[in-house]
Order: C-alpha cells, then structure tokens, then sequence
C-alpha cells in the first residue's frame, strides 16, 4: 500500500486511441500540458522525460508497463527541486476505459514516501493539466495557464 | 468490521467559463438536467433555505439546507439522501461548490463533500465514482454548450456490499 496517493477521474467525449494519442505523442503534450512536454516512445523498459520548453529535463522515470490504448504505468523521479528530488521513484498509471460515449480516465500517483512532497505538488498540477486535455480533446482548444494573472 | 471515516471528497477542475456562467450551471435546473443525471435543482440561493435535487421523475433525491452563500463564488449546504432507502438514516453530509478565477477566462471549481458525523467508509465510494461524471459534464456542457449524455453509475461495490450488510 502506497503513502502518499493522488487519484483522479475525467470523462471525455473522445476514443481510447484520441486520448491515447494525445498522452503519448509530444506534438499533442505540447499544446495542452502548458510547455512541459514527455519524450519516450513509450515501450515497456524505455526511459522517458519531461522537459519545459527550454529542454530543461523536469521529470524522468522508466516505461513500466504499456497496453495501447488502455493503460500505461511508469516510474517517476523528479529532477528539479528539493526536496521531491531526493525522493525515492513514485509510479504514475494511467488507467483508460470505454464508459458509454465517452472515455474514463483515471490518473493515479503514488509514492512510498509518507506526505511525499512530489505528490503534493502533482496533486495541484493534474487536475489542471487533466482539464487542459478534456478541454483540447472536446474543444480543440487548451486551456489558458490558470497560473497567470487575466 | 467496516472502517468509519470523516475524510471529505474533494475534486478540482478548471473550465474556460466566467463565475458567474458557472454559478448559472450549478443553480438552474435548465443546466443541471442536461449534466446531473436529469436532476433539476430547487432552492431560494439564502442561508437557511432549503436546497432540493429532483430527478426527472419528480422524486426527491436529495435534500438540505443551505448553510453559506455568496453568489458567484460560494455555495455550502447540508446533504441528506432521500431516494436511497439504504441511505436514508444517514447523517448529514456537506456539500460546498466554490468557484475562483484562474488564469485569463478560467476558473477553478472545487466541489468538496465533507462528513462532519463518522461514516462508514465504503459510502464515499458513491460520491467519489459519482462526482467526476458530474462534473466532467459541468465542464464539457459549459466549454461546448452540448448535452453529455451519460447515465447515473450503479452503486459502487463497495456501497452494495454495504446495503448487504444492513439488511442482515
């Protein structure tokens, strides 16, 4: 049993392989994740990255398990800011089902560490990035970044 | 032996929308049927009044009373099952909206679901499988205007395994 779990469940109007798609490939990340993106071909025992738009390396972790277009998990060790970088690796599963017309998400990231300092910052950022996606997949069009000031 | 709880649900979204088309969506049946589950909604918006969600059949599913509220940002009342016989004895929940600006043309909606009684544990699974279909359609019926259809969930297993043991 994890220590520290940050949980969270979206419908989107979408397909599995859409919203597949719009997880996995980078020219998709980009227009939704406000300028972080992931590099990873997504293979199970691959590496993968997050890096801003500067190319700063943010997040990386390894391809633990991956089932196109129905669930991905991975290992994730920030690289930025103590102290979540002194952190053991935590795993992030994203969990895809077909509900009706729509599609189930359910995002998941645990850590081992108790009040796990990563798992209180991503608990803040996911559900703005999870909304930034529905809105991309559902509108076309992104969210802007709640972090700044109209 | 059931673990009894007072943790609270809580769940954020963020929604290109102004407060006030926001707190239109939570407070008028005209938007409630199209994303929760059919319900319209009943309350004169003052503390003390009472708060009613119908289902399209004109049963009552849920009552309370409203304990804050400050139009648009702020909506706190007290959340009573009705239509769940299982249900019925149940303690008040409270169940508060709140709505901030965030960012250029977005806000941030927080819907939190609060048990100031114990409560057995396995009931918050209604309200956390519930929630996110709910309001994943407040978002879309607000960003695109259209209906999103989708049919209330079952009880959750852990709920059903609940109603079992109540009618030991």
């Amino acid at each position: 049993m994890s220590k520290s779990t940050f949980l969270y469940v979206t419908y989107i109007r979408t397909t599995a392989d859409k919203l597949w798609d719009a997880l996995t490939k980078t020219e998709f990340v980009k227009q939704y994740w406000f300028n972080m993106h992931q590099d990873s071909d997504w293979r199970e025992g691959s590496s993968w990255e997050m890096k801003n738009s500067k190319g700063e390396v943010w997040d990386s972790g390894k391809i633990l398990e991956s089932h196109p277009p129905r669930k991905l998990v991975i290992s994730w060790h920030h690289e930025h800011d103590e102290p979540a970088r002194s952190e053991p690796n935590s795993r992030m599963t994203y969990l895809i089902e077909t509900a009706g017309p729509l599609v189930k998400l359910t995002v998941s990231h645990e850590s081992d560490v108790e009040n796990s300092t990563l798992i209180g910052k991503v608990s803040g950022g996911w559900p703005m990035i999870l909304s930034s996606l529905k809105s991309f997949l559902e509108t076309g069009q992104p969210l802007p970044d709640p972090r700044k000031a109209a | 032996m059931a673990r009894l709880t007072t943790e609270s649900t809580i769940y954020v979204t963020y929604i290109a929308t102004t407060p006030e088309k926001c707190w239109e969506a939570i407070t008028t049946s005209a938007f409630t049927k199209l994303y929760f589950f059919g319900r319209s909604i009943e309350a004169d918006w003052k503390v003390g009044a009472e708060i009613v969600y119908r289902t399209p059949g004109g049963k009552v599913d849920v009552q309370g009373k409203i304990l804050e509220c400050d139009p648009p940002r702020f909506v706190r009342f007290t959340w009573h099952v009705e239509m769940i016989p299982e249900l019925k004895h149940l303690p008040d929940s409270i169940v508060s909206y709140r709505i901030e600006r965030a960012g250029e043309g977005v806000i941030r909606f927080t819907m939190t679901e609060e048990h100031p009684a114990p409560l057995d544990e396995r009931l918050l699974e209604g309200g956390r499988s519930g929630w996110p279909l709910i309001l994943s359609g407040l978002k879309s019926v607000l960003e695109t205007g259209k209906m999103f259809k989708a049919d209330p969930p079952g009880p959750p297993p852990a709920m059903l395994e609940y109603f079992k043991e109540l009618r030991k």
